[in-house]
């Protein structure tokens, strides 16, 4: 994965909680913006949020480690930013079930998930505009990974920072500056950045793809003419 | 990951132990408990006895030491990590980092493995709102045929070369057979709704209410529960650090 799954013990109680009281406030948003939408809609984010499991469960050799995809940035694309955020949270709670990823961090990792599939589908639109699909959706992706990242690193920097006498402790300051340092920078940021490359041709592929057989899949950039769907008369 | 899916859904339904007999509703509170008390638990004691609690339950319940052993180790590398970097010469807190989520994983699977998935998704899905609950049993659904439709387009692309060559051509080869399943996906969702409709769909699914039935076996799992709730009362008093 782009990132680690939290789980369960791990991290300070008062960073879950307040992520889960983020996570519950940005579904109950997501909620409201799709109120009344029809059970065609509700089946493809169960599609996509299967296709994100099942994507999940493909491991890619790259070095001597395999790479799990997330697929979080092209479904973010497809179903935009409520939508997404939703299925990050099933899919999530899923995983979490199957023992990758806490169930107290739920609203951690749906954050950390969702967020960045968020923002795709708004950055996508803009791109689209002077770019053709394929770029945007890598460029959407690279960024939608980049913003899940962060945030995971961001969530990880609090936690230390947070833990059990963390404060006036040389030793632990030590720590911290050697994460920063030394892990980060020589472990984390290299894995990370190939996940996004990885992650950003995989939208790529994935959007000429569809731009070539289903283009109406595809959102549109404001003002361009909707292709046709496949089988549907001018 | 690609048939742990199938293989704990096959044995959540098709195993006999004791566990598995027991009623969904028991084994959730009791998998909440355990977990409770593994991320609050006080001190090493309690969290020894939590670990063996939660390793016997899944050994008790004959799921795959394979399995049993992908969950523990799943959250270990994060775990390690933390450990890592708020490391104080203190082996007993980098013990709590690491046991705490290997207990909840475990005790994840368990569950997971002993409980079919409508019994464990009716009673969330009640906790939930309608979207997310329906979301909850439509991508648990889609994940197996799915799952199928990707191990296969994974043996296609291998069996033709598809993962040989430069990491940006095999990326790219990836994300159109991902093409491929998606469009899959967008179809099968369409019939998938075009049924729901034909079906009334009121705008929620209904599980089974089997979860509910409160059966002989569930005595077991209420002996488990006050076990550990006994573990973190007193073993803090009688294992002094």
């Amino acid at each position: 994965m782009s990132h680690l799954h939290l789980p369960d013990g791990v991290l300070p109680p008062a960073v879950w909680i307040a992520g889960a009281l983020l996570a519950a406030f940005a579904l109950a948003l997501s909620l409201v913006a799709t109120r009344g939408e029809s059970a065609q809609r509700l089946a493809l984010r169960g599609a996509l949020g299967g296709i994100m499991l099942a994507v999940m469960a493909i491991p890619v050799p790259i070095t001597a480690f395999d790479y799990c995809m997330t697929l979080a940035g092209p479904v973010g694309v497809l179903l935009g930013a409520a939508g997404a955020f939703q299925v990050a949270f099933v899919v999530t709670l899923i995983l979490a079930l199957m023992g990758q990823g806490g169930f107290t961090v739920v609203g951690l990792n749906t954050l950390v998930l969702g967020a960045g599939a968020a923002l795709a589908r708004p950055l996508y639109v803009a791109l689209v505009r002077r770019l053709a699909p394929a770029p945007s959706m890598a460029l959407a992706t690279a960024v939608s990974q980049l913003a899940s990242s962060a945030l995971w690193l961001a969530v990880l920097a609090v936690s230390v920072r947070l833990a059990p006498g963390a404060s006036h402790d040389h030793e632990f300051a030590h720590a911290i500056a050697w994460l920063r340092g030394g892990t980060i920078a020589v472990v984390l940021l290299p894995l990370l950045a190939l996940a996004i490359g990885i992650e950003s041709l995989l939208g790529y592929g994935l959007a000429a793809f569809l731009a070539r057989v289903r283009p109406d899949l595809l959102p549109q950039a404001p003002g361009e003419p909707a292709p046709l769907a496949r089988g549907a008369k001018p | 990951m690609i048939n742990a899916f199938a293989q704990v859904d096959q044995l959540a339904s098709a195993g006999r132990s004791v566990w598995h007999r027991a009623s969904a509703i028991a084994k959730l509170s009791t998998a909440a408990l355990l977990v409770a008390l593994a991320v609050f638990a006080p001190g090493e004691a309690v969290l020894a006895a939590l670990l063996v609690t939660a390793a016997a339950l899944v050994l008790t319940a004959r799921l795959p030491l394979r399995l049993a052993l992908a969950a523990a180790g799943a959250p270990l590398a994060f775990a390690a990590l933390f450990a890592l970097a708020a490391w104080r010469g203190d082996p007993r807190s980098a013990f709590a980092l690491l046991a705490r989520p290997v207990i909840a994983s475990l005790t994840a699977l368990w569950l997971v493995g002993t409980t079919p998935y409508p019994d464990l998704f009716a009673p969330l899905s009640r906790l939930l709102p309608r979207a997310l609950g329906d979301g909850l049993f439509l991508t648990y659904r889609a994940v197996f045929t799915l799952l199928d439709r990707v191990e296969r387009m994974g043996r296609a692309l291998r069996l033709r070369g598809g993962q040989a060559g430069p990491v940006r051509d095999r990326a790219r080869r990836l994300g159109e057979a991902v093409g491929t399943v998606v469009l899959d996906g967008f179809e099968r969702s369409q019939r998938l709704a075009q049924v729901m409709q034909l079906r009334g769909h009121s705008g929620r699914i209904c599980g089974c209410r089997h979860w509910l039935d409160v059966r002989r076996e569930d005595g077991w799992v209420a002996a488990v529960a006050a076990w550990t709730v006994l573990a973190a009362v007193f073993l803090p008093r009688v294992v002094r650090p």
